[in-house]
């Protein structure tokens, strides 16, 4: 305090005016509650089936960091460049900006970040681990298959995988129509997986038999055979159906090919089913010049075919009728005659689908030149499948069976044990059973389900092969972050983006692919949307709006290197802190917590 | 030079002839008048100085104590409710000892909505510790805003240069403009006693504990007591060189007065000749005009009505509950056996005319009246609507 009073006239001047620094007022004495930073768990990676740290990727995109945002997904994902096409993305419908304004083009960014290191010749860090010296076989290649040979070579495993096909690829390769996966692009991600050391040995059909004598050369075999046998219609005439997943084989083959077993162009097909088979066969049919007309006995609306492959299916051209069931056919002046039963909702089922009932005994006919069936499919051989057997431990994406009485432990992945049948999934059953088996190997199958838990993506099935590894990722908190968590006046609204799509007119014409990759200044704008839900991106909000000037930044300006340093470089200063909780309200990605402070 | 002026620009020319450097404020009538002429001059460079456009009252008068603090003359201007939203930040320029110098035209207050002249506005704030000078003209209200400066930073406290709505504020006439070599010499660039100086680093308006504070309110009050003795000073000063006077309190013809009317701003100039128009009756009359309202100048109002038997005092404001708080302030100050009886009528409000017939109605009332009533009364009210 001062007493200044140095004018002529002598007037009082005592005020609040003091030159002792406030250094020695140690403010944090003060507090009860204390701030500190804790990375939390996106949404949009709980959901991803993969378990991607999908806030980091959009963070690194929109600093341009191309080569640590691609190489975060590949921690995660071998199949970026097939996932940011076909995926179903489940992410973005878990996206907190999606109750801003529109969710993140999360998929969109994936295609764009795969598109632009393939373009831009990026090496992928993903490394071979130190040798465990222990061999695993693989039957199939398909999505399951190939991530289950990715994550256990870096974990240090030899791996071999047996493929009946000529090429490698499985699903992603004969069922997957072109316009929507051309085969450069899985060429592409298996050239990256062979690379790191994976043996694929194709046209090499294995049999039960091979099961049997695994144990000389393996100390595991992983199944991921996938759904290879159509399922039947059950009705009478059903021998006169084509088979809508040998119809895909061949169109990705080639159009020619295609032709052979499919109508002439302008002619008209029936396809049965709703699944994303019956979706495919119908637009590949579509760009053969053929009219087809899907027949499903739910409503759309039901349909198990991803929703906006069913809209792009409408735009182009194909027809629908809904609550069809089929009854019989039979040939028709050279044509399909197909007898079909009205159906009606009958209320929800307990599985929270809409069943439905005969609609009285109202039956109608629909003339085609042909009929594809795509009612679904199943595994081709009992083996392919987990036995019926108590000891089999099922997990969320595979299934272990580590006392099997061929002597070493088979593990089963992919569609046939999956709930929810998607690449991603089969990715998920991939890592999971990688994983299983390492856990499996170092501290026996009682440590397994722990372990997964620990890897586990916040509060969902996903799981991280960086947790696994003790990655910074492991130190974040399981708590998933809320829209509720976002201080949303740090965000304008702003319009989402995917890449150009062909008109549906250009798109029937060919099957030349449809959508096409963000450019990079896109790509990095909508990346920038990502509110990057609990993660810290070096914003120095907590810094800025500190009363007490309590937080240092351990390290000056923004990270450049993501790849080595990861979580908040900031430190609070407990001497000054009062536990205000100004920084942990104010942060945009609700990277920090505020709890009472423990005595 | 002699110029024809609003009320508004005479105030404007006299900040642009102190030289402030920092002016902050947000529109409202009756005032806009002032900040959109000090507006045009920083643009035009007429006056070298920023003008920080701010989104309430509040963050102007937080803009100038900022600016004040960091050692800048500066200035802004409100009304109304403009100045009732300051309110907070009032104590604060006062508390910190900052000398700002405001320009405030009674109005009103809502609801109803009213734009008019009223002093319930710079009154509500009279305990703020800040200054009041009452201006009846626009001669006045040029000269008082440099006289403010010059004592607001001797003492180091804010003062606000209180005019009427309307009246004033948008009233053209004739006023002597100082050249700026006779301001400059009267008024000499701002030396800050005290300033936010990265150099010399120390806290300003930190906790003041127990042990201070009350301390603190003493050196406030203490600089409010010194302030008659010195505008006093400083005022001989400026008679000095320019010529005009205006005193704590203005009497006419007071020396022989049985009677003296007391009211501030332009209800003053009606009354005085409402006092010509009484003595040419016989009638012995006088006004002792207010314009020093905050340190009251208690002293001075004792000596002008040493005299006079009877007081009228009319306020264009109600404390409500208690009555006019120009006659409350007054009857406390001349408390005692030798006082005069004092008449209090609240008139004029809301901008509702006040006329030469209403001061010799007021003064026919009170010479009639042997004892004062109780409290205040209402003058032109119309009853017939309170009736229902």
């Amino acid at each position: 305090m001062s007493n200044d009073s140095v004018n002529t006239f002598n007037v009082s001047l005592f005020f609040p005016k003091s030159s002792t620094s406030t250094v020695t007022n140690k403010t944090g004495t003060w507090s009860f509650m204390r701030p500190s930073y804790l990375e939390k768990t996106a949404p949009c990676s709980v959901h991803c089936p993969c378990g991607q740290d999908i806030p980091r990727i959009e963070m690194l995109v929109s600093r341009g960091q191309i080569a640590a945002a691609w190489n975060t997904i590949l921690a995660e994902n071998p199949l970026p460049g097939t996932c940011g096409r076909v995926c179903f993305h489940p992410c973005e419908k878990a996206c907190n900006r999606g109750q801003f304004d529109e969710a993140v083009s999360i998929n969109a960014i994936e295609r764009y970040l795969d598109d632009a290191a393939w373009a831009a010749s990026i090496a992928p860090a993903a490394a071979r681990g130190s040798a465990k010296g222990r061999r695993i076989a693989i039957v199939g290649s398909g999505p399951a298959g190939l991530a289950a040979s990715y994550f256990l070579s870096m974990l240090g495993y030899e791996c071999e995988i047996f493929e009946a096909a000529e090429e490698p690829g499985g699903i992603l390769r004969y069922g997957i129509p072109a316009y929507r996966l051309p085969n450069e692009v899985l060429d592409r991600e298996i050239a990256r997986i062979r690379a790191l050391g994976v043996m694929i040995h194709c046209a090499r059909a294995v049999d039960s038999a091979f099961l049997e004598g695994a144990k000389h050369t393996y100390d595991a075999v992983f199944l991921s055979c996938g759904n290879g046998a159509s399922m039947k219609l059950g009705v009478p005439g059903e021998e006169l159906a084509l088979d809508g997943l040998a119809f895909l084989r061949s169109a990705k083959q080639g159009e020619g090919a295609a032709r052979t077993i499919s109508v002439k162009p302008h002619g008209s097909a029936i396809v049965v089913g709703g699944g994303n088979t019956a979706i495919d066969v119908a637009r590949s049919l579509r760009r053969l010049g053929v009219s087809p007309t899907i027949v499903y006995r739910r409503r759309r609306e039901d349909m198990p075919a991803f929703e906006h492959e069913v809209a792009r299916a409408l735009e182009e051209g194909v027809r629908m009728v809904e609550l069809r069931a089929p009854l019989a056919l039979a040939r028709l002046d050279g044509g399909i005659e197909l007898k079909v039963q009205k159906m009606r909702p009958a209320g929800v089922g307990a599985d929270g689908r809409m069943r439905v009932v005969p609609d009285g005994d109202a039956t109608e006919l629909i003339f085609a030149d042909a009929l594809y069936s795509a009612v679904g499919a199943t595994h081709a051989e009992s083996w392919m499948v987990p036995p019926d057997d108590g000891r089999v431990v099922r997990l969320s994406h595979a299934a272990a069976f580590w006392d099997a009485p061929v002597g070493i432990p088979l593990l089963y992945g992919g569609d046939p044990v999956n709930e929810n049948e998607s690449v991603a999934d089969a990715i998920a059953s991939g890592k999971q059973a990688a994983i299983a088996l390492d856990v499996f190997f170092q501290k026996g199958a009682g440590a397994v389900k722990a372990e997964l838990a620990r890897c586990a993506v916040g509060d969902g099935t996903s799981l991280s092969m960086e947790i696994y590894l003790g990655g910074p990722r492991a130190n974040r908190s399981g708590r998933v972050v809320s829209f509720k968590d976002i201080p949303t006046d740090y965000f304008s609204p702003s319009e989402k983006k995917r890449g150009a799509s062909l008109p549906p007119e250009r798109a029937i014409a060919s099957f030349e692919e449809i959508e096409s990759s963000l450019d990079a200044a896109e790509a990095a704008m909508q990346a920038e949307r990502c509110f990057n839900c609990g993660i810290c991106n070096d914003c120095d909000n907590c810094r800025t709006y500190c009363p007490e000037l309590a937080i240092t930044a351990l390290r000056a300006g923004r990270r450049d290197d993501w790849s080595t340093e990861a979580g908040p470089a900031r430190a609070i200063n407990s001497d000054y802190c009062k536990g205000c909780g100004i920084c942990a309200a104010e942060c945009p990605r609700c990277a920090m917590i505020i709890e009472e402070q423990q005595s | 030079m002699r110029e024809v002026l609003e009320g508004s620009q005479a105030v404007a020319e006299a900040v642009r002839l102190a030289r402030v450097k920092v002016i902050s404020a947000y529109p409202i009538t009756p005032q806009t008048h002032i900040v959109e002429e000090l507006a045009k001059y920083c643009a035009d460079g007429s006056l070298d100085g920023r003008f920080i456009c701010v989104e309430s009252e509040h963050s102007a008068m937080a803009s100038v104590i900022g600016a004040e603090s960091g050692g800048v003359r500066s200035f802004t201007a409100s009304s109304s409710h403009g100045l009732a939203l300051m309110h907070e930040m009032l104590h604060w320029a006062a508390g910190a000892r900052l000398p700002i110098v405001m320009a405030e035209v009674n109005r009103a207050l809502g609801p109803g909505w009213n734009l008019w002249v009223d002093q319930t506005d710079s009154l509500s704030q009279r305990d703020t510790g800040w200054l009041q000078f009452y201006c009846s003209d626009g001669q006045e209200a040029l000269d008082t805003t440099l006289l403010a400066y010059r004592l607001a930073e001797i003492l180091n406290l804010p003062i606000m240069v209180v005019m009427d709505a309307f009246f004033l504020s948008h009233t053209y006439e004739p006023v002597d403009v100082p050249s700026q070599a006779d301001v400059d010499a009267f008024l000499p660039p701002y030396e800050p006693k005290f300033l936010m100086d990265t150099k010399n680093p120390y806290a300003l308006d930190e906790v003041a504990p127990i042990n201070v504070y009350m301390e603190m309110r003493r050196s406030i009050q203490m600089a409010m007591e010194a302030a008659p003795g010195i505008y006093q000073a400083i005022e001989d000063e400026f008679y000095t060189r320019f010529g005009r006077r205006y005193g704590l309190v203005e009497p006419y013809r007071c020396e022989d007065a049985d009677i003296v009317f007391v009211t501030a701003g332009t209800a003053a100039a009606t009354a005085r000749v409402a006092v010509d128009t009484l003595r040419a009756k016989g009638e012995r009359v006088g006004l002792l005009r207010l314009r020093m309202f905050r340190p009251f100048p208690a002293e001075a109002f004792r000596l002008g009505l040493a005299h006079a038997k009877k007081v009228i005092v009319l306020d264009r404001n109600c404390s409500f509950g208690a009555g006019g708080v120009f006659a409350q302030e007054l009857k406390a100050a001349l408390y005692g056996p030798e006082a005069p009886k004092l008449y209090s009528y609240v008139a004029g409000m809301g901008g509702r005319d006040v006329t030469v017939d209403t001061f010799s109605e007021l003064f026919t009332m009170t010479r009639d009246q042997d004892e004062p009533p109780l409290g205040s009364v209402w003058y032109g009210v119309n009853e017939e609507m309170l009736r229902s």
